[in-house]
């Protein structure tokens, strides 16, 4: 009986296929990122404004979703009435976890985006400067906002909103407490305030104290932001080790261990019911806080106030920038200079900003939880957004443009300085729970963070 | 003759024509992800522009990182909370069920699937408020017992038990059911012999469902095994790896990379992550084999 042996493949064969493979393998890893060319000059794209008298068509805009595009949604209607012939797609996207693949792959590259200013130093290399586009505009914008869009001599992002710091204050414990708001002008001040406080109502820990790594980095670089300096200068070289940073962090250090701070992270329940229980009434943060008093916090709704913040010494700044926003147009976009048409209405034309922050929709009284940071859109004797109730009909427009005037001038945020928050958002924390001095904190996150993200840029 | 060669030609091209769309997928989201990965792995490319041939300094520097050990070191220790408890857990879980005198069985088969099959962060919102420091439930029943508030998301020594928690009442269900198709497999005689020579149900359990159901196991373990060391959303929709990187797990710390756009690093990341998977795996099938 003839027994069947499994076929061997014939050498010929084998080595055809191997060969195969072979190619396979070349022409696949041919593909991706060239190594060792040249890389992409960013200094030819400057994006040009269309020189075209009715220009027409098609925009693809992302936003994030929640309020904002429901706001920017309500506006398009308003930039169809001067552009009629440009169509608007406008995508709630989340940006974060989207636009840096896009970009990557430059599939579907959207023409617009809103992105965070932190974000925007990272992805420059893939946006159109617009320089020359905001020319007609830069010296009417906030400075600041400028500087924290700036690369190399170029503006990538077109700057949006202006987030003053502001001290938010339950007033009506505060009188309760025989405490004057009004004679707080520095941050002893601010100290010596919480301490009369808690005497008037024992337990209380009266000042926020940001337990989120990220949020708490963000704060810490609004105090720096007061102080005219932050975690890198505008070359890029790290200066966290300075006595402005030994300054701020003594001050939470030591409303830490006086007792005289509520640690929690941004409106999580422990913060909701400690704001609302009168214990802690003292909120320095973002003109943006503005949303928890009118959405978050019923019980003490009408009992909240603003007021610029404490300076670090006397006649020092009262303000300090806190996160913000701009829009950026991709290189790849394909109506990129349409875009810009679209962002110049909303930003520097009068019915545009006015569609924004005014009066809509989504906010009958106006958009108040920042203020434009294009100077004739923030005009203090024109408000665009009413008093708010649950300010006690407090004019926030008044307070908040103010203080944007305090903010210093600014340098670019550094493109790694969202992953600095293992380091000196984490170090921040561990002080706060007593296991590292100011010193320690400022020498560990230098040292951390030169190691791991500036080397390794 | 012509006829003969062609229907010959025909049947030795049909194999690879059967073959060919798996080859073309393998090809396209298997072979080229992972050679292209490999390269990426020896540049500093950060998405745009040319990359730079960097050699061995993303490995070498991961190496000598201490986040990377860390990473490593919490999800290790995530897995000797995890596999453990969840193993004998779902056992358990998986006798009672199998058991065909149990009432409402088919209720709760579904009962422990629910949670496997509910979206983690609707889960993860819940688990922030139920276990927040100063207002949660779970601080709120302690009180009550007179004991102390307990940082569980926000302090070192207990986010790691609190992450291992939620992934255990989230992902036994789908162990329970693996454990079931064991025990359905398992031949009733073998069983009835035991009861006849006198075997109580905790001596059927120890000497004959866990022997019989030992490849079962072994398959669970290294599923979990892999989800663990590979595990990013728990810790990212609840403790963003915190506090202090006590849940950076290996998955998440890997992810930092990317979000930094340090692509280079990123890959050289998951090819030491697939090593040392690989090498967990191994060890666990070699303890199969040297029982078989």
């Amino acid at each position: 009986m003839q027994q069947h042996q499994p076929r061997r493949p014939a050498p010929i064969r084998r080595v055809l296929v191997l060969g195969l493979a072979a190619s396979l393998v070349l022409g696949v890893t041919a593909c991706g990122p060239s190594i060792n060319e040249p890389s992409a000059d960013a200094d030819g794209a400057r994006l040009q404004a269309p020189s075209d008298k009715s220009p027409s068509g098609e925009i693809t805009i992302w936003d994030r979703s929640g309020d904002l595009f429901e706001v920017f949604d309500a506006a398009i209607a308003d930039f169809n009435e001067v552009y009629p012939d440009i169509t608007v797609n406008h995508e709630a996207v989340d940006i974060d976890a989207k636009l840096q693949n896009t970009l990557i792959t430059g599939t579907d590259v959207p023409d617009g985006v809103f992105l965070d200013d932190a974000k925007v130093a990272g992805l420059a290399d893939s946006l159109w400067d617009v320089s020359d586009v905001l020319a007609p505009y830069v010296d009417d914008i906030a400075e600041q906002k400028i500087d924290v869009n700036s690369i190399n001599g170029g503006v990538y992002g077109v700057p949006y909103d202006s987030n003053p710091g502001l001290l938010y204050y339950n007033a009506a414990a505060l009188e309760a407490a025989g405490v004057d708001p009004t004679q707080i002008e520095t941050y002893d001040d601010l100290l010596e305030a919480a301490r009369e406080y808690q005497a008037a109502v024992p337990g209380s820990q009266p000042i926020h104290l940001e337990q989120s790594a990220y949020l708490g980095q963000l704060q810490l670089e609004m105090y720096a932001s007061q102080l005219g300096t932050s975690v890198a200068d505008a070359e890029g070289e790290l200066r966290l080790d300075s006595p402005e940073y030994e300054q701020i962090l003594t001050f939470l250090d030591t409303v830490q261990k006086d007792g005289l701070g509520t640690r929690a992270e941004y409106l999580n329940p422990t913060d909701i019911a400690q704001l609302e229980s009168g214990s802690q009434v003292f909120y320095p943060w973002a003109i943006w806080f503005s949303f928890a008093t009118q959405q978050l916090l019923p019980e003490t709704a009408g009992d909240w106030r603003a007021m610029p913040l404490p300076a670090w010494e006397d006649g020092g700044a009262q303000s300090g920038a806190m996160g913000g926003s701009s829009f950026v147009l991709p290189r790849d976009g394909e109506n990129s200079e349409l875009a810009w048409l679209f962002y110049e209405f909303l930003m520097f034309d009068e019915a545009g900003y006015t569609a924004v922050w005014g009066p809509n929709d989504v906010y009958p009284a106006g958009l108040n939880t920042s203020i434009p940071s294009y100077g004739p859109a923030a005009d203090p004797a024109a408000p665009l957004f009413g008093p708010v109730p649950e300010l006690g009909n407090q004019d926030l427009w008044a307070v908040a443009t103010a203080a944007s005037s305090e903010i210093p001038p600014a340098v670019p945020t550094p493109s790694w300085w969202a992953g600095a928050v293992d380091y000196l958002g984490n170090n921040l924390q561990r002080m706060l729970d007593g296991e590292m001095t100011p010193q320690e904190v400022l020498k560990t996150s230098s040292t951390d963070i030169t190691s791991n993200l500036i080397d390794r840029q | 003759m012509t006829a003969l060669t062609s229907a010959r030609t025909k049947r030795r091209i049909a194999p690879y024509l059967f073959v060919a769309p798996f080859v073309a997928v393998f090809l396209a989201f298997s072979i080229y992800p992972l050679i292209f990965t490999a390269r990426l792995s020896f540049t500093n490319w950060r998405g745009f522009g040319a990359a730079e041939w960097v050699g061995w300094d993303n490995y070498t520097y991961l190496l000598g990182n201490a986040g990377f050990w860390s990473s490593l070191g919490n999800s290790s220790v995530l897995w000797m909370l995890i596999i453990p408890v969840q193993l004998v857990l779902a056992l358990l879980a998986a006798v009672l069920l199998n058991n065909s005198k149990l009432r409402l069985r088919g209720f709760y088969r579904v009962a422990f699937i629910v949670p496997f099959v509910t979206p983690l962060v609707a889960i993860a919102q819940i688990w922030v408020v139920v276990f927040d420091q100063n207002y949660g439930a779970v601080n709120g029943l302690l009180n009550i017992i007179g004991l102390p508030d307990v940082g569980w998301l926000t302090t070192s020594e207990w986010s790691k038990p609190t992450l291992a928690l939620l992934f255990i009442w989230k992902t036994t269900g789908f162990i329970v059911l693996i454990l079931l198709s064991g025990l359905q497999s398992i031949d009733a005689s073998v069983y009835e012999a035991a009861s006849l020579d006198g075997a109580s149900p905790a001596r059927k359990l120890w000497s004959m469902t866990v022997p019989l159901l030992r490849r079962t196991i072994m398959f669970a373990v290294i599923l979990q095994t892999l989800a663990v060391f590979q595990m990013f959303a728990e810790p990212f929709v609840v403790t963003q790896g915190g506090p202090y990187g006590s849940t950076t797990t290996a998955g998440y710390y890997l992810y930092n990379h990317i979000t930094r756009a340090d692509l280079g690093t990123g890959a050289a990341n998951s090819f030491l992550l697939v090593i040392i998977v690989m090498a967990l795996s191994l060890v666990f099938v070699r303890l199969l084999r040297a029982k078989d």
